[in-house]
């Protein structure tokens, strides 16, 4: 302990119960384990000297950005260290001439557009919880965001890494090349939850802010109707920045919260679709999806006058998930995909299910890829509905995947959807998975049991050395 | 008069915190990067959310409520930015005045800081003598060059010498006249809340209040005897001698009454005073006798630029003329007037009618660290609080800082002096008074 505490400095390691308890868990918060010690680094180079030192004791590392994940991915795990990054907030660069900004991974998603917005560039993808999550966390779960239905999810503009390796060796995968030699492992790392190592410095692409946006806010009379335009706006081939949809309870509790931007509380579902581009572009799309709206049995249309008002509309859907707990005082946000021409139909399925468990269900979703989160309001304290709740996610999972879609989006697998991982993926696949994990990190101690089922006879762990006892309250 | 500091009856774990109110909270993470605390650590139980999840373990048996969960929320500002990101609506405040509240006594805390909590707010706030006395002591010791002198100690006592504010000359540490004719023809009457703190550090703030009111057409009143609105003893803790104040400056309104039969509106200077009379309903609503007094009185409490806007921006513009000021200028938002109040807009727009040049300060709702006694408590916490808000305000090149909060204007001050800057801080009201004398000159 004390060998750690001379690496980070003496705030930069919890290990106090109280101070360690807001690490139990991240959004997935019935699954919760506390922390013995929080390590809080500044630097890759103090990243390194602790990996070095947990990895000579074998001590499980879990990372953690902001701890917005949604399926566990950042929860502690037993007898391990969580290794925290909201001490390495740094924008280190942006070079407007190439595009690209080089950051230290705990910076906050939106303070990167805040650092280059000024020279005419904004970073794209913008997870709802881009106001809080980290860039490591991004680059982890491969996040996206509504914009990414245009511009491609985390993975699409990650340019560079610096990682830091279970041993505590620096693999400085940052040089600014259009095309590596050899591997690409910085398209390997991303949506890695953890596993390969700590990313320390993340080096991104950014986009040029586009001349003209159009905002649109088509009202429907049902779901359907809702999801249908977007099936057909798609197959129209009109190039849309983003399509989400929300549902006339998401829409209630939002317009209840501080983010209240308008929307029409009677309305069924809206679909909110921004454009994007030259003005002449931007015209044409909007034009062209206005007809499909109209089509569709569009109740009314609005169009976001202003900057203002276009970043209030946008707010709202960001805070959508918050404003859930409105209802009640947990959040369970389920994240699968599904084929965009099937939109309606799952969606009915899906809420069916949860009906069914007479659980709350809300929707809203990045329509436009065919990604649905049917979110749960529930209640972790009352042990029938959170069983059924889980259940739920299961059944979910497996009907879109027999639909042909996939187990998730963006948001990961984490703790969450591992059962579910066998649904997707045969014995096969899964040895492969974990074969490309062990060429990683051989020690296996980076974030441990998330992602990958652990199989009990094949798996082979090294049993982890607990960190010395804490004081832990009731313990 | 004298507040008896709550005497927190013995309670369970369990009841520290209001867990009701804990339960809101969807642990989302949307206020992380407000909170200027968990900017400054990187400590999630020093954030929000981290607070919260605390509370709620507390609560629910699963954590002590040792010396570490009392230090975290001790080190929580109550700016209420998080309250401002909340999609789920947690009233943040509430909870933790609830829990500091029932901590007060705690022994976790040191016997001395408990002592003086207890006489700052039990006997010299409420007491426009003890605090006429104490600023006179101060500015003696300033004038011998003393408290210049502790400024150089290492530490704590060092901190709070050189943060210490000038105490200005008695003539402008005397009262409110209470009673101040409107200028020209009157439009209406209004009272307004003359402060603790406001007249021996301040008391030219307050007298631009009044003169802004009067030629808006204003007649204005200053009832005697009700100077302290209880906020600091709400924030720090002390429920039942807030409630106390908020009772005794009710009474000393309630003979104010317009030409309508109605209570006069309140107008206050100080967005955090506003924002929590605002509030008295709820402060007051297990009272009985008072809770509805409390109500009534609440929703005719104004901030100065609200009233401004809401009610008198057409009487008040003709009296504008040009000004002297060094600008740029730039708005600082008083925490407890947009988190708390939800005005953002109001002096903007009260600004902007002057004709100058202003420049928007990047993060302009981030606290400054005054945060009320915070300042005084924990100096060094909030002096780094301040120093990002320094470098802000340096990087818009403005040479006049305006706010609306007697705390922020002397933390700027402050900060601001100690960096050997220029930059002047203003209160909104002394701006546009200002633009007062000059547009009377013209106008002669
Ligand atoms: C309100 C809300 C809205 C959301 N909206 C979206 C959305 O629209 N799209 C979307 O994709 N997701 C969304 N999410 C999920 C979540 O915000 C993202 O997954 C985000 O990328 C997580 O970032 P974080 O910094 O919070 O990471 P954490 O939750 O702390 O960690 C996530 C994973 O990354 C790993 N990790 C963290 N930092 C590092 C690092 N430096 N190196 C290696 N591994 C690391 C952790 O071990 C963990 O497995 C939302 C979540 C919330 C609460
Ligand atoms: S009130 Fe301010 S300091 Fe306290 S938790 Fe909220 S944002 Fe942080
Ligand atoms: S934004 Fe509100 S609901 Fe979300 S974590 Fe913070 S306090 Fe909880």
């Amino acid at each position: 302990m004390a060998h750690l505490r001379a690496i980070v400095g003496e705030e930069g390691l919890l290990e106090d119960s109280s101070r360690a308890a807001p690490y139990e868990c991240d959004g997935l918060a019935h699954e919760r384990c506390r922390p013995e010690v929080v390590l809080l680094p500044r630097s890759t180079l103090e990243v390194s000297k602790c990996l070095a030192l947990l990895h000579s004791h074998s001590i499980p590392v879990v990372p953690r950005g902001a701890g917005t994940g949604l399926t566990g991915g950042a929860t502690p795990v037993e007898g391990g260290v969580l290794l925290g990054t909201a001490r390495m907030r740094r924008v280190i660069e942006v070079n407007a001439k190439d595009r690209f900004a080089r950051v230290e991974a705990g910076l906050v998603n939106i303070d990167l557009t805040r650092a280059c917005c000024d020279e005419g560039l904004f970073y794209a993808p913008d997870p709802s919880s881009q106001a809080a999550c980290s860039l490591g966390g991004n680059v982890a779960n491969n996040s996206g965001g509504p914009h990414c239905f245009k511009h491609g999810n985390t993975t699409r503009h990650v340019i560079g890494l610096v990682i830091v390796m279970a041993n505590g060796e620096v693999l400085d995968l940052s040089a600014p090349e259009v095309d590596p030699v050899g591997y690409d492992l910085v398209g390997l790392f991303v949506g890695s939850e953890g596993m390969f190592g700590i990313a320390t410095e993340v080096t991104v692409r950014l986009t040029p802010t586009p001349e003209a946006i159009e905002t649109l806010l088509g009202v429907f009379a049902s779901l359907d109707d809702a999801c249908d335009s977007v099936s057909a706006i798609i197959a129209g081939g009109w190039d849309a920045s983003a399509l989400e949809i929300l549902d006339k309870l998401t829409i209630a509790a939002v317009e209840a919260s501080v983010f209240a931007a308008g929307y029409p509380k009677d309305a069924e579902a809206v679909l909110l679709v921004e454009v994007e581009g030259s003005a002449v572009e931007c015209h044409e799309n909007a034009e062209g999806i206005l007809a499909i709206l109209a089509d569709h049995g569009v109740l009314e249309v609005r169009r976001a006058q202003s900057e203002r008002e276009r970043q209030k509309l946008w707010a709202a859907r960001k805070g959508a998930y918050g404003a859930m707990g409105r209802i009640a005082p947990d959040l369970y946000v389920s994240d699968v995909v599904v084929p965009r021409t099937k939109l309606r139909e799952m969606v009915r399925a899906t809420t069916d299910i949860c009906t069914a468990r007479g659980l709350k269900i809300l929707n809203v979703f990045h329509a436009g890829d065919g990604n649905l989160h049917p979110n749960i309001s529930y209640d972790r304290r009352d042990s029938d509905e959170l069983r059924r709740v889980i259940e739920a996610g299961d059944e979910m999972a497996r009907v879109c995947v027999e639909a042909g879609g996939t187990l998730s989006g963006e948001h990961g697998i984490g703790l969450e959807k591992l059962a579910q991982m066998k649904l997707y993926f045969s014995d096969e696949d899964l040895e492969l998975m974990h074969t490309v994990r062990r060429a990683w990190d051989p020690s296996q101690n980076m974030n441990p049991g998330k992602l990958l089922p652990i199989r009990a006879c094949m798996e082979t762990r090294t049993r982890p050395v607990p960190v010395e006892a804490s004081g832990r309250a009731g313990s | 008069m004298q507040t008896t500091p709550t005497q927190s009856a013995p309670c369970t774990d369990a009841q520290l915190v209001d867990y009701a109110a804990s339960l809101d909270c969807v642990h989302c993470g949307l206020c992380l990067r407000t909170c200027p605390t968990y900017e400054l650590t990187g400590r999630e139980s020093a954030s929000p959310r981290g607070r919260i999840h605390m509370m709620r373990s507390v609560a629910e048996g699963e954590l002590k409520p040792d010396a570490a969960f009392i230090d975290e929320l001790d080190l929580c500002l109550l700016c209420r930015h998080c309250e401002s990101a909340c999609p789920s609506g947690v009233n943040f405040a509430a909870m933790l005045e609830h829990t500091r509240a029932r901590l007060l006594d705690s022994s976790e805390r040191s016997w001395l800081v408990r002592r003086a909590l207890g006489l700052g707010l039990g006997r010299v706030l409420p007491s426009p003598r003890w605090i006429a006395f104490l600023a006179g002591a101060l500015r003696f010791l300033q004038r011998l060059g003393l408290v210049q002198l502790a400024s150089r100690l290492p530490g704590k006592v060092g901190q709070a010498a050189a943060a210490c504010p000038p105490v200005p000359p008695a003539r402008e540490r005397r009262a409110l006249p209470r009673h101040t004719p409107a200028l020209g023809q009157r439009r209406g009457s209004v009272s307004v809340l003359e402060g603790c703190i406001m007249p021996p550090l301040l008391g030219r703030v307050n007298r631009a209040t009044v003169a802004v009111l009067a030629a808006a057409g204003r007649e204005v009143h200053c009832p005697r005897g009700a100077s302290c609105c209880g906020s600091l003893h709400a924030h720090n803790g002390d429920l039942q001698g807030a409630r106390e104040l908020a009772r005794r400056l009710i009474d000393k309104h309630s003979g104010l009454l317009g030409d309508d039969g109605e209570l006069l509106p309140i107008v206050t200077n100080s967005a955090g005073c506003s924002s929590h009379m605002k509030h008295y309903g709820a402060l007051l609503a297990d009272d009985a006798d008072w809770a509805e007094r409390a109500a009534v009185f609440g929703k005719q409490v104004f901030d100065f630029s609200e009233y401004l806007v809401r009610f008198a921006f057409d009487d008040l513009r003709p009296a504008l003329g040009p000004l002297e000021v060094a600008q740029p200028i730039c708005w600082d938002d008083p925490c407890h007037l947009c988190h708390g109040q939800g005005i953002r807009d109001e002096p903007r727009a009260l600004l902007d009618a002057l004709s100058i040049e202003r420049v928007e300060l990047k993060e302009s709702e981030s606290c400054c660290g005054s945060a009320g006694l915070y300042s005084v408590l924990r100096p060094l916490d909030s002096r780094a609080i301040l120093a990002p808000r320094l470098a802000a305000l340096k990087a818009t090149g403005a040479r006049t800082l305006v706010s609306a909060n007697p705390g922020c204007q002397l933390q700027w001050s402050g900060g601001l002096r100690q960096t050997g800057s220029e930059v002047e801080v203003l209160h909104i009201a002394e701006l546009l008074e200002r633009a007062l004398a000059h547009g009377r000159e013209s106008g002669e």
